[in-house]
């Protein structure tokens, strides 16, 4: 082993001062000898160039030295990773988060590659789980490299970055749906299963919605960490403001706060949210209400009133749809009506997300709208559809009397014959 | 007997005839009507004008004023047009692209908004917060004299 890795050194240094004598290093790039050593390594200290000419940190001419330290220059390994004059290794935990924010924590150094750039990613990250945990010594959690890779670091625009928004559920999940990693810490793995039957994964990788929340959005990136109770309804709220608007003002904010129930989260699920049907709401066993409500209280009564309005709503708008649909596939001119349906559709949602407000009369108004709207539409389509009867019936008669006509007259032409005969 | 049969049908002939030119008079008369009323019907338009989504014409310009908008029907959807506060015209598609409930202006911050889960739209149609995940399909806007001419593409 010692007869390869001399034959190895004395290879590349071959190599290196070839490279130097004619050229092919180039005036501009900086000598690496690193580099050239370690893409013929083996194991974890193995290199291979492609994967460091896609780093970020290549792109923009920074070298392994400006990490790790030491001098590339030098031939001899002794020299090149001398600790004396400065040489770091590859350093883990507490360490490679300060070796990483040697850089990203220093806002004029950031300034000349990217001006809008943070660089607040280390103190944030000491918010983390995963950073208090570091600092009590556990040197098993995640660091920048954990989630960024090493050697081939893409920007998060990058859709190959593992911190791409596509990405960033398999990048959390290398850890968190490790059984074994996750034991000691005795959090379940189940996360990212869920998350990928959710509404919110679907809205992601199905429609391309970038936007859509993925594990960072909720738990934060550098600063990763579960929200509290108390704050749930601001991290849903980033996005979903109107519910936690009508929710922080209803009766169900103070309750929740007394029996420590984290708001949204309690009715909707974390992880694995799906699109919310009509069926949670009421007070049958299925429903969400019933979970806590019972027949006599309030919250029984509203929850009842509540589910019947927009059971009444959806069964007028779809009733009305039916008459319209008929109406236009009789040919009837019914575009108008059929129109004003998007109005009576739009009320059902703003009576959907009234629900919030968990105030049956606050619902009511938009309900009742929406009523008003599809009573008119469905008017409308039984007077087409009372028309097209009649335009019908007009027929029918006008093909008796043309009947009748035709009748009569093969009756005059015989009669006008017997005539003609006759004189 | 021949002269006798001869008598009598005269008397018969007439109300036979008559008949006849009743029945065939009316049977004419209702063939005529039966005709006539569907191309009446035809040659009247309907109230509600069959819908054109190639293009609209979505208002008058003169009626618009800066930093407003207003809802116009595009064929079977509505649209929104607006006029920014540098009085430049502009044009969308009014269907909030999450679920779809109708957007409108709103003046105090110039922008376009959804009441039902307060998504926003900048004034190019772009969606910068709340859940709309895509933007608002923008139209093509022409003046045809005080016309706002709207279409497709």
């Amino acid at each position: 082993m010692q007869t390869f890795l001399k034959f190895l050194r004395g290879f590349t240094e071959g190599v290196v001062l070839l490279g130097l004598l004619f050229g092919t290093l180039g005036a501009q790039e900086k000598p690496n000898t690193c580099l050239e050593c370690h893409s013929m390594l083996e194991g974890s200290l193995q290199i291979p160039p492609q994967k460091w000419n896609a780093d970020i940190h290549k792109t923009k001419g920074l070298g392994c030295a400006d990490c790790h330290g030491g001098d590339p220059t030098q031939m001899d390994d002794q020299k090149a990773m001398n600790r004396a004059k400065g040489f770091v290794g590859a350093p883990q935990g507490a360490a490679l988060v300060q070796m990483c924010g040697k850089c990203h924590s220093d806002a004029a150094f950031m300034k000349k590659y990217n001006p809008s750039l943070r660089v607040d990613q280390v103190s944030e990250y000491f918010t983390s789980v995963h950073g208090k945990r570091l600092k009590t010594g556990d040197q098993n959690v995640a660091t920048c490299i954990s989630c960024h890779g090493v050697h081939e670091i893409r920007p998060v625009s990058d859709p190959r970055a593992r911190v791409y928004p596509t990405n960033v559920a398999d990048t959390c999940g290398a850890c968190h749906s490790n059984d074994k990693l996750m034991a000691p810490y005795k959090i379940k793995t189940h996360q990212k299963e869920e998350y990928q039957l959710s509404v919110h994964y679907e809205a992601l990788m199905k429609k391309g919605d970038l936007s859509a929340p993925t594990c960072n959005s909720c738990h934060g990136n550098h600063g990763a960490a579960p929200p509290g109770v108390g704050s749930v309804t601001n991290v849903c709220g980033q996005c979903h403001s109107v519910f936690a608007d009508l929710f922080n003002k209803s009766p169900h904010k103070a309750a929740f706060n007394q029996m420590g129930l984290p708001a949204c989260v309690y009715c909707h699920g974390n992880h694995g949210i799906k699109h919310p049907e009509d069926t949670l709401l009421g007070v049958d066993d299925k429903t969400l209400c019933s979970q806590c409500h019972t027949s006599g209280d309030p919250g029984f009564q509203q929850a009842q009133t509540m589910r019947q309005a927009i059971d009444q709503l959806k069964n007028s708008i779809a009733s009305s749809e039916a008459v319209l649909s008929e109406a236009e596939h009789k040919g009837m001119e019914v575009s108008q009506p059929v129109y004003d349906l998007i109005e009576a559709r739009q009320d059902l949602t703003k009576a959907r997300t009234q629900v919030h407000a968990f105030n049956a009369a606050s619902l009511q108004v938009f309900v009742q709208a929406g009523l008003n709207i599809t009573h008119r539409a469905t008017e409308k389509g039984h007077q087409a559809l009372a028309e097209y009867q009649f335009r019908r019936k007009g027929l029918a008669i006008s093909l008796v009397v043309i009947l009748i006509v035709i009748v009569g007259l093969y009756f005059k032409i015989r009669q006008v014959d017997r005539r003609s005969n006759g004189e | 007997m021949n002269s006798e049969n001869k008598s009598e049908a005269p008397v018969r002939q007439p109300g036979r005839r008559t008949f006849l030119n009743l029945l065939l008079s009316t049977s004419i008369g209702a063939s005529a009507v039966a005709i006539l009323y569907p191309i009446l019907n035809y040659l009247i338009p309907p109230k509600a004008g069959e819908p054109t989504t190639a293009s609209v014409v979505a208002g008058k310009a003169s009626e618009l004023k800066n930093n407003s908008g207003v809802i116009f029907r595009f064929g079977n959807k509505p649209g929104i047009l607006v006029r920014t506060p540098d009085g430049e015209l502009r044009a969308f598609s009014a269907i909030c692209t999450h679920l779809e409930c109708t957007v409108q202006y709103k003046k105090d911050t110039s922008q376009i908004w959804c009441a039902c889960h307060n998504g926003t739209y900048d004034l190019t149609g772009k969606n910068v917060s709340g859940p709309p995940p895509k933007p608002l399909e923008a139209y093509k806007v022409n003046l045809r004299g005080d016309e706002v001419v709207v279409s497709k593409g």
